[in-house]
């Protein structure tokens, strides 16, 4: 392992390591509930995470580059890739956190800048002038910052190195005005105020290539084939060749943040026992391409007699076949099921204060009450019509005395929804210390049944996943027609990923028990973590058009869909689904459980 | 609502700085005698910009902020008791019909379905008001114009205009203004010289960056008027910020820090 990473830069931060002041250290953990916000206001990508650059995602605390370079104390510095920004676990810099702190929303800012032209110097001196004139306010920090870095740098022994020293203390003082490192220069000290001067990913990419890294500022998005970490879905392109899954197998992300998986294609015929085999071991490759050692996988999926309990024989539902576009009867088979040893249960001890809050807000989401006129018994006299009357009275028209009151039934909100949640094995993916992102929507499940039920509103939870058109898996964990209470709760409580996204077939049965309710306005509130996907074709764009096809069935039915996910990719194919204001993106997924449950009231409000 | 109009003298024009031709679609809209609609986020300039037209077009304005309890009698008109005797009292809708006026209903998508029916014989060519508790039938005259706006964000999906009355307007699209403008807007609103306005603007910038993902609704412009006019009555830029442009968004502690240490880096210390 030492050699994917063990570059120059390695061996430079263990010399250069700056001594630190524990006691006014800064973590990234006390910075992270703002990092992302900022970093995005900065005009950073908002696809990117924030992690810890340690060297796993940000929470896990496995100190990765210093296991791997054998060194404790080494100096962390940020940089960006196409994943993530990276930013140190902890700085300790300075003596005073203040000034701990506004390094990290410094680095935050520069790491948001477009990439500069240059060697390392030039682009992180010409990065810093930008921000500089463009927020005139982070002037006194930098200065503040630069100020308290240079009593901390050494004077290198030799000329060169003097040299590179000198420039680079230019750099930080007249920023915008740097020239190249001089030629030959040893390695300089780090500059913990810039970013990365070879981000480990490159540098992994390029010595397993066989090159020595350069010591240019590369734009680290073209190591895309590198990934270290685990990336949470694959892109359109790799889908075609057939990548599909990602593992827990932590031995694997180690050396790649994902593997190929390279399918047996199958299409429609119900070959139920290769199928089986070819769904139980499939052969892993990276980067699609043959590999001396092919490493065989078992998959984690449930075997059958770990499997949910089936309810009745099924459902036929009909499919979407954009190609010949038309709706293809009787295509899927989806069967309901309860979720197997669920049993009644309490709402976790941890849940208890949000779910008091959330209970408490949603009490107050009072009826809506509409004033009816014309009663002819109610607590308030309706003026306009007593006034008319008086008025036709008078002129001798008005006969009889028509109803005068008005009156303010309780009338429900008259509003029904039905939460469908996506418990495909992707959202086993991992999230940090939040855990595994089915934790996060059960919690989720947890908190806004909760909220509903204090609010009075009719509503359903269920969740799906597939295995092929042959088997739409349809969890029942809270019917419209049964109280919420504990019963339901353990069903919650027992949901277990598994399996594909076959999302039209689950959308259409959700719409026709939606459809089922009697209220005025009906939410099709729609949980999911990625894109459509399932063994056979259901993927790409046959997935995508037969779930477009169940959204807008939805529609014309005259219910109101609408998706939260978790995928950062969503925006490339949710409006096509869902239309521009008919999904919305929940980037941080720790934050799913409030964001479902504030825009369930800001939806219906 | 329904108080008699005093009709308003000749008042300055309202300022108004265009985004594009925005005032030109208003004006032939006009001479065409075609409704129009409005869409667009909160404090972006839809009244104003109304309030603008209406005086440059020499007309009286008649702006009605719709809710969930507007009834058709708020709109047309009721009988009122006055020393003992009742009397007809037209509602906003029937005096800018009858003044040849504009009608504006703010926030159309709050008012009840049922409510917005009314208009329906004004915005075809018909342009007729029946007002059935007098058996009057108001024709329109040429200077009546009826405009309507809403907000399209997200969190009103559930509330949209029934496309049979949707379909019967001519429709403007409006966002925040462009940097330059929006700078124009705070020099002349606010109050701002030209660097405090250019750095409200560069913040504006970042803090919209945020709409959507952890805003409901991203900042007005104004809300930036509100900090121009705060900072340029001497309040410290920081203070105004927080007050005016910062504790409006939001209500969570985290977004709150992270907020403010987006407005650090245009008016840190
Ligand atoms: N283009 C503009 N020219 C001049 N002033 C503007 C412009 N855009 C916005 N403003 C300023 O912003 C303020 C808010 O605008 P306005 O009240 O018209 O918003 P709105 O779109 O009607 O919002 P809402 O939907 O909340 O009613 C105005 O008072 C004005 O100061
Ligand atoms: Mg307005």
């Amino acid at each position: 392992m030492e050699d994917l990473v063990g570059s120059w830069w390695d061996r430079l931060v263990r010399r250069a390591a700056y001594p630190g002041y524990p006691q006014a250290a800064v973590l990234l953990d006390d910075v992270a509930p703002q990092a992302l916000l900022f970093f995005r206001a900065m005009g950073g990508d908002p696809g990117l995470a924030i992690r810890s650059a340690v060297g796993t995602a940000h929470g896990a605390r496995r100190r990765w580059l210093a296991r791997v370079a054998g060194i404790d104390t080494h100096v962390e510095l940020a940089w960006r890739d196409g994943q993530a920004l990276y930013l140190p676990e902890r700085i300790d810099l300075y003596p005073d956190a203040a000034l701990n702190r506004g390094l990290y929303f410094w680095l935050m800012a520069l790491a948001a800048q477009p990439p500069a032209q240059g060697d390392w110097l030039q682009s992180n001196s010409e990065g810093t002038a930008r921000c500089l004139t463009t927020m005139p306010g982070l002037a006194t920090l930098y200065q503040r910052l630069v100020a308290a870095l240079l009593p901390l740098r050494n004077w290198p022994a030799n000329g060169t190195g003097q040299a590179a020293e000198q420039a680079i203390r230019h750099a930080l003082l007249q920023p915008g005005t740097a020239t190249a490192l001089p030629a030959g220069s040893p390695p300089p000290q780090p500059v913990p105020l810039w970013l990365h001067p070879s981000p480990p990913s490159a540098a992994a990419a390029n010595q397993d290539d066989g090159q020595q890294p350069e010591q240019g500022h590369g734009d680290s998005r073209d190591s895309k084939a590198r990934r270290r970490y685990r990336a949470r879905r694959d892109n359109p392109d790799d889908r075609k060749n057939g990548m599909l899954l990602q593992f827990r197998a932590e031995s694997i992300f180690t050396w790649d943040d994902y593997v190929r998986v390279n399918r047996h294609q199958d299409e429609d015929e119900p070959d139920d026992g290769a199928a089986a085999e070819d769904m139980d071991r499939l052969t892993v490759s990276r980067d699609g391409k043959t590999r001396a050692s092919r490493l065989k996988f078992d998959l984690d999926l449930p075997a059958a007699a770990y499997d949910d309990t089936p309810l009745g024989d099924g459902l036929l539902l009909p499919e979407w076949d954009y190609r010949r576009e038309r709706l293809v009867a009787d295509h899927c088979r989806l069967q309901p099921m309860l979720p197997r040893d669920a049993s009644p249960a309490p709402l976790p001890d941890k849940l208890q204060a949000a779910a008091r809050r959330l209970r408490r807000q949603f009490q107050a989401l009072s009826p809506e009450r509409s004033r009816k006129s014309g009663e002819a018994s109610g607590p308030d006299l309706d003026l306009d019509r007593i006034i008319r009357f008086l008025a036709e009275q008078r002129s001798g028209v008005a006969v009889a005395e028509p109803p005068l009151y008005q009156a303010w039934p309780p009338a429900g909100r008259s509003m029904a929804c039905l939460l469908l949640a996506d418990l495909s094995l992707s959202t086993e993916s991992w999230l940090g210390e939040a855990g595994q992102v089915i934790h996060v929507i059960r919690d989720s499940l947890l908190l806004f049944a909760e909220a509903l039920a204090a609010c009075g509103d009719a509503f359903g939870l269920y969740g799906f996943s597939s295995l092929r058109r042959s088997e739409v898996r349809y969890l029942l964990l809270k019917d419209f027609g049964e109280p919420y209470d504990d019963a339901a709760r353990g069903r919650i409580l027992a949901i277990r990923p598994g399996y594909y996204t076959r999302m039209g077939a689950a959308i259409r049965q959700s719409t026709s028990i939606l459809l089922q309710q009697p209220a005025q306005r009906r939410l099709l509130l729609i949980v999911s973590d990625g894109k459509p996907n399932d063994l056979d074709h259901y993927e790409g764009r046959y997935g995508v058009e037969d779930t477009r096809q169940a959204v807008l069935e939805a529609r014309r039915a005259g219910l109101i869909p609408f998706c939260v996910t978790v995928d950062r990719e969503a925006g490339d194919y949710l409006p096509h689904l869902f239309g521009k204001r008919g999904y919305s993106v929940v980037h941080d997924a720790h934050r799913l459980p409030q964001v479902l449950t504030s825009l369930y009231a800001s939806l219906t409000a | 609502m329904n108080a008699p109009h005093r009709a308003a003298a000749a008042a300055p024009l309202p300022f108004y700085q265009p985004l594009a031709d925005e005032c030109e679609v208003f004006e032939a809209a006009w001479r065409q005698q075609l409704p129009l609609l409005i869409k667009g986020p909160t404090g972006c300039g839809k009244t104003r910009f109304v309030a603008h037209m209406a005086a440059r077009l020499g007309l009286p304005l008649f702006t009605v902020s719709c809710h969930d309890d507007l009834s058709a009698a708020d709109l047309v008109g009721r009988h009122l008791i006055a020393a003992g005797d009742t009397q007809w009292c037209d509602g906003p809708l029937t005096r800018a019909v009858r003044a040849g006026g504009i009608c504006y209903l703010d926030e159309v998508v709050e008012a009840r379905k049922d409510t917005t029916v009314v208009l329906h014989p004004l915005t075809d060519d018909r342009r007729i008001l029946p007002i059935e508790r007098t058996g009057e039938q108001l024709a329109a005259p040429p200077g009546f114009m009826l405009v309507v706006s809403y907000n399209p964000g997200y969190q009103h999906v559930l509330k949209t205009l029934k496309p049979s009355t949707r379909q019967r307007f001519v429709a403007l699209a409006f966002d925040f203004p462009p940097p330059a403008v929006e700078l124009t807007v705070l020099r002349e609103e606010g109050g701002a010289d030209e660097a405090l306005a250019r750095r409200l603007v560069a913040l504006a910038t970042q803090l919209r960056r945020l709409g959507g993902y952890h805003l409901d609704e991203a900042v007005s412009t104004r809300l930036l008027v509100y900090a121009a006019k705060l900072i340029a009555s001497g309040m410290a830029a920081r203070t105004a910020c927080r007050v005016a442009l910062v504790e409006p968004l939001s209500d969570e502690p985290d977004t709150l820090a992270a907020l403010m240490a987006v407005v650090d880096t245009q008016f840190g210390a």
